[in-house]
């Protein structure tokens, strides 16, 4: 199996690694970069489980490989304080604070992409409109909330 | 019993932590270097003599670390289990790999491990598998026919499982009614589809060199005993342990082959093996759900009693029983919901078929019943004029006839006795939260959109499965530890039950952790399913908490030298009588106890089991208003009420959670979700491109009220919560939907689903002749 070098800063840490070519992004974040809050459940781009955020575009980890990461910078759940613009290490965030007062998971498989994708579309829509967080939620499947939830701890935190 | 403070609270969940933050621990989160990957070699035909299977491709690639085959299994080595067979039921269980004939696309032929999934992959595609194709049965019609071909020959027929009820004069009634109907139901075949697929791990635990099984499974404790049976490793060699569950809705409910299999591959190979299944593999060999041909008749009454129903079900369970396969037949057991109707008789038959089998699905069976019955009501209100309240309101069940023996039985949970509930409570209050009366109007003024508004009521069984054991270990602090054999799956049983057992003794919520999931520690217990969790394990964490107050008490009385009497519990601490000894709590106790050189923590170490039959009744009823798209055929649930009835609830936020996401999946089933297969039994939705699953955007309205009518079973007066939901939505969003099409429209009846296409053609059918 080919191998090549790449160099991928995951959560602010510089990683050098090398990996097979057809290995996808989601297994080498998830196997080598020690990401664990990276759920993988449809493995085929319609879920949005396994949302990371790819030199500032979000995207699905299980659509790419680890070598199309070579040189860029990923943030994942652990970096979901600089997604919201909030001081790392203190505590829950307000989107974290809010998914949980509103009871928006259940199993909490969803949880980690939901909450980074919806992090960076905050950052880019910070007073999204019901309409506007429906279409964002879109992309996003979760067997156990029933959405109601979701939905209303999202209206809670936009400004 | 103290329930001053937690029980009842909307508490947030103590769970959310660890998820929220991505540090939750799933079954993917405990492949460690090293261990290997099992790749399943899966059937591709749905019914096939297997000529041969050949691996000389892959025994001698230096990546291939073993192999698995019929073969090579032990010998003797038992089938799969399946707990709700009958008498007279036939026995179309499955081997861990198949042996001769295949009987379903995915069905397990053959495993490969190899240091990677990647490489296991590879290799799996390798291994060459010869068929010889034999005719495949595809539906219940064709699997009852007389010539059909047979799946188990031995047998001589494809019906394995049959239950057969009566009540009454079920022909007398029939004979004398104003009004005779008569409806077959199709429902169509659907995946649970949890977000974390199934998976297992086998490894060795360090130390003790038993065999440690981790499994997203909902029933640690079974599998256990199950795959001591299969393997032949003594029970207490053997630990299992369900790590955070991504969902699971029955189908985690089972005991499967993989769990088998990486568990021979240690033995074998002598190396930690794991298997993650892809998403592929879930729409191909996890359980499905709800498939049946349901044939009810009513016999009604000018004034629009029903008073006589019959039904006919034929289940198609895919290619054997699975764990719990046989539900939706049983389920036709309740099939008159919160209706009188005096006189009832059913058969249900389960038929097997060339497809994946069949598996408890939230529900149950549940779905299927309230669908038809719900239909047939409003149908009889069609046909005699009535309107769609006052037919229900004409037959539902006074308030005062509890304890109710409906004169069936449900296999595995004995007779039908309905607990408790108030049913007419139920329908005035869900018709003022949806505005019934207000509603002709607002369809009116909706101009170009149609309206349609649909109700149905739901009663469904809660509690199964049998006694329920729980401990409690008291930590030096004066801190607990509860024991519980409930499996957490998503539903937040872990905040459920520190609640009631705070409440029960009247400790902080933060004085009690618990522990649960793993045979070591919590004990040998049903699991969870069946809406059992909170109720079951609520009242057996309760009884557990009596024991430790005895304990308690009868040691502060030693060390005080005081008669028992003398001492009470009283809001978590020990009080004695005219101040002696002061209020006490557990951690003075502990100290206290060490001061004598008695040694407390064991001494207040308790465990019981909760025998009281638990089969309690939970009820709601559910309206829906949909906007139908004339032109595109597309439907919307635009408002959805529910006013559910569980008895006492322990966490109303968590309740509601569960009610809506159980109508979301109810909504699925109605409008999107269908499993196909071609007409070689070839599964045509193998993902979720082609199975497509409700999103934000379809999500109603939601209005949820309560009503708590106390179970008079249990000591805290609860019910089960997770199923209702899901039940009662697809009888709602059905009937909402034939609503707005109109009664000139023919309906399709079942749960659809009602898609773009299904709901266009029925339009097409306005007027025209009704397609068979
Ligand atoms: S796992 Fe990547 S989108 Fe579903
Ligand atoms: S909380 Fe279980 S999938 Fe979303």
């Amino acid at each position: 199996m080919q191998c090549l070098d790449i160099r991928v800063i995951v959560d602010g840490k510089a990683l050098t690694a090398t990996v097979p070519v057809r290995l996808l992004l989601s297994d080498f974040l998830r196997e080598q970069a020690g990401c664990g809050g990276l759920h993988v459940a449809c493995g085929h781009g319609v879920c949005g489980a396994c949302t990371v955020v790819l030199d500032d575009v979000p995207v699905r980890a299980c659509l790419l490989l680890a070598v199309q990461a070579d040189g860029a910078a990923v943030q994942t759940i652990a970096s979901l304080p600089q997604l919201e613009g909030c001081e790392p290490e203190r505590g829950l965030t307000p989107l974290q604070q809010s998914f949980r007062r509103y009871h928006a998971l259940q199993c909490g498989y969803c949880t980690p992409g939901l909450l980074v994708a919806t992090a960076k579309f905050l950052a880019g829509c910070p007073s999204p409109d019901r309409a506007r967080i429906l279409e964002h939620l879109n992309g996003h499947l979760c067997r156990c909330s029933g959405y109601a939830n979701i939905i209303a701890a999202i209206e809670a935190v936009r400004a | 019993m103290n329930t001053a403070a937690p029980f009842g609270e909307r508490a947030r969940r103590r769970e959310d932590g660890p998820l929220l933050t991505g540090k939750g621990v799933f079954l993917a989160d405990l492949i460690r270097p090293g261990m290997a990957a099992l790749r399943v070699v899966r059937s591709t035909r749905a019914h096939a003599r297997i000529t041969h299977i050949d691996f000389s491709a892959v025994a001698n690639d230096p990546h291939c670390l073993g192999v698995l085959s019929a073969a090579t299994l032990p010998e003797g080595m038992g089938r799969l289990p399946a707990i709700d067979l009958v008498e007279g039921s036939l026995p179309a269980h499955h081997d861990i790999l198949a042996r001769e004939v295949v009987r379903y696309v995915g069905e397990p032929v053959a495993a490969v491990i190899a240091a990677d999934a990647y490489l296991a992959e590879d290799l799996a595609a390798r291994v060459a598998v010869g068929y010889d194709s034999l005719p495949p049965v595809l539906n219940v019609g064709e699997g009852i026919r007389a010539d059909a071909p047979l799946l188990y020959p031995q047998f001589a027929s494809n019906v394995v499982h049959q239950t057969i009820q009566r009540v009454g004069d079920p022909e007398a009634a029939f004979a004398r009614a104003d009004l005779l109907i008569e409806e077959t139901f199709h429902f169509q075949r659907v995946c649970a589809s949890a977000m974390e697929p199934r998976g297992a791990l086998a490894t060795l635990e360090p130390g003790t060199g038993r065999s440690l099984v981790y499994s997203s499974t909902q029933i640690p404790q079974i599998l256990r005993r199950e795959l001591a049976r299969l393997t032949g490793i003594p029970v207490e060699r053997l630990r299992v342990i369900a790590p955070q569950v991504g969902g699971g809705f029955g189908v985690k409910e089972a005991v499967y082959a993989e769990e088998v299999l990486v568990l021979l591959a240690l033995q074998r190979f002598g190396r930690p093996t794991y298997w993650l299944e892809d998403r592929q593999e879930s729409f191909l060999a996890s359980s499905q759900g709800r498939e049946e041909t349901l044939r009810v008749r009513a016999a009604v009454t000018a004034a629009g009693e029903v008073t006589a129903v019959d039904a006919d079900c034929l289940a198609d369970i895919g290619a054997a029983y699975l764990f719990l396969s046989n539900t939706p037949g049983a389920a036709v057991a309740s099939l008159r919901g919160p209706y009188r109707i005096a006189n009832f008789s059913s058969r249900a038959r389960s038929v097997v078929t060339n497809k994946t089998p069949l598996n408890v699905y939230r529900g149950a069976g549940c779905p299927q019943t309230t669908l038809a019955m719900e239909r047939m009501m409003d149908l009889a209100a069609q046909a005699l004029g009535l309107d769609r309240a006052e037919i229900r309101r004409r037959n539902l069940i006074g308030p005062d006839a509890f304890p109710l023996d409906r004169g069936v039985s449900y296999p595995g949970c004995g007779r039908v006795i309905f607990d408790s509930g108030n049913f007419p409570a139920l329908l005035e209050s869900t018709l003022e939260a949806i505005d019934y009366h207000g509603f002709p109007a607002r369809r009116a003024a909706a101009g170009e959109r149609t309206l349609g508004l649909g109700l149905s009521f739901v009663v469904e069984m809660s509690g199964g499965g049998g006694a329920e054991p729980a401990g409690i270990r008291v930590l030096p602090e004066g801190r607990l530890q509860l024991l519980s054999g409930i499996t957490p799956i998503g539903q937040g049983s872990a905040t459920t039950l520190a609640q009631i057992l705070a409440g029960h003794l009247g400790l902080p919520l933060t004085a009690i952790e618990v522990l649960t999931a793993d045979t070591d520690q919590s004990p040998d217990a049903p699991g969870t399913f069946a809406s059992r969790g909170a109720t079951l394990g609520g009242n057996a964490a309760c009884l557990a908490g009596d024991l430790l107050i005895r304990e308690a008490r009868q040691l502060a009385a030693t060390l005080y030298e005081l008669p028992l009497e003398d001492i009470r519990w009283q809001n978590g601490e020990l009080i004695g009588r005219a101040g002696v000894p002061e209020p006490l709590s557990l951690a003075g106790l502990i100290t206290k106890a060490q001061e004598h050189g008695i040694d407390a923590l064991r001494r207040l170490q308790v465990s019981g089991r909760y025998e009281r039959d638990a089969v309690s009744w939970t009820s709601a009823c559910h309206a829906a208003i949909v906007d139908l798209e004339r032109d595109t055929g597309i439907i919307r649930v635009l408002d959805y009420a529910v006013t559910h009835d569980c008895g006492r609830i322990a966490n109303p936020l968590l309740v509601d959670g569960q009610i809506m996401g159980g109508v979301l999946q109810g909504l699925g089933q109605c409008l999107f979700e269908a499993q196909r297969f071609d007409e070689r039994g070839v599964p045509l939705t193998q993902g979720f491109m082609d199975y497509v699953l409700p999103t934000a955007a379809t999500a109603p309205r939601f209005i949820l009220r309560h009503i708590e009518t106390p179970s008079p079973l249990n000591p805290l007066g609860m019910k089960g919560a997770g199923e209702a939901g899901c039940s009662g939505a697809v009888g709602a969003i059905a009937n909402a939907i034939a609503d707005a099409l109109g009664p000139q429209v023919p309906f399709l009846n079942g749960s659809g689903p009602f898609t773009p296409e299904c709901v266009l053609a029925m339009l097409r059918r306005r007027g025209g002749h009704h397609e068979a």
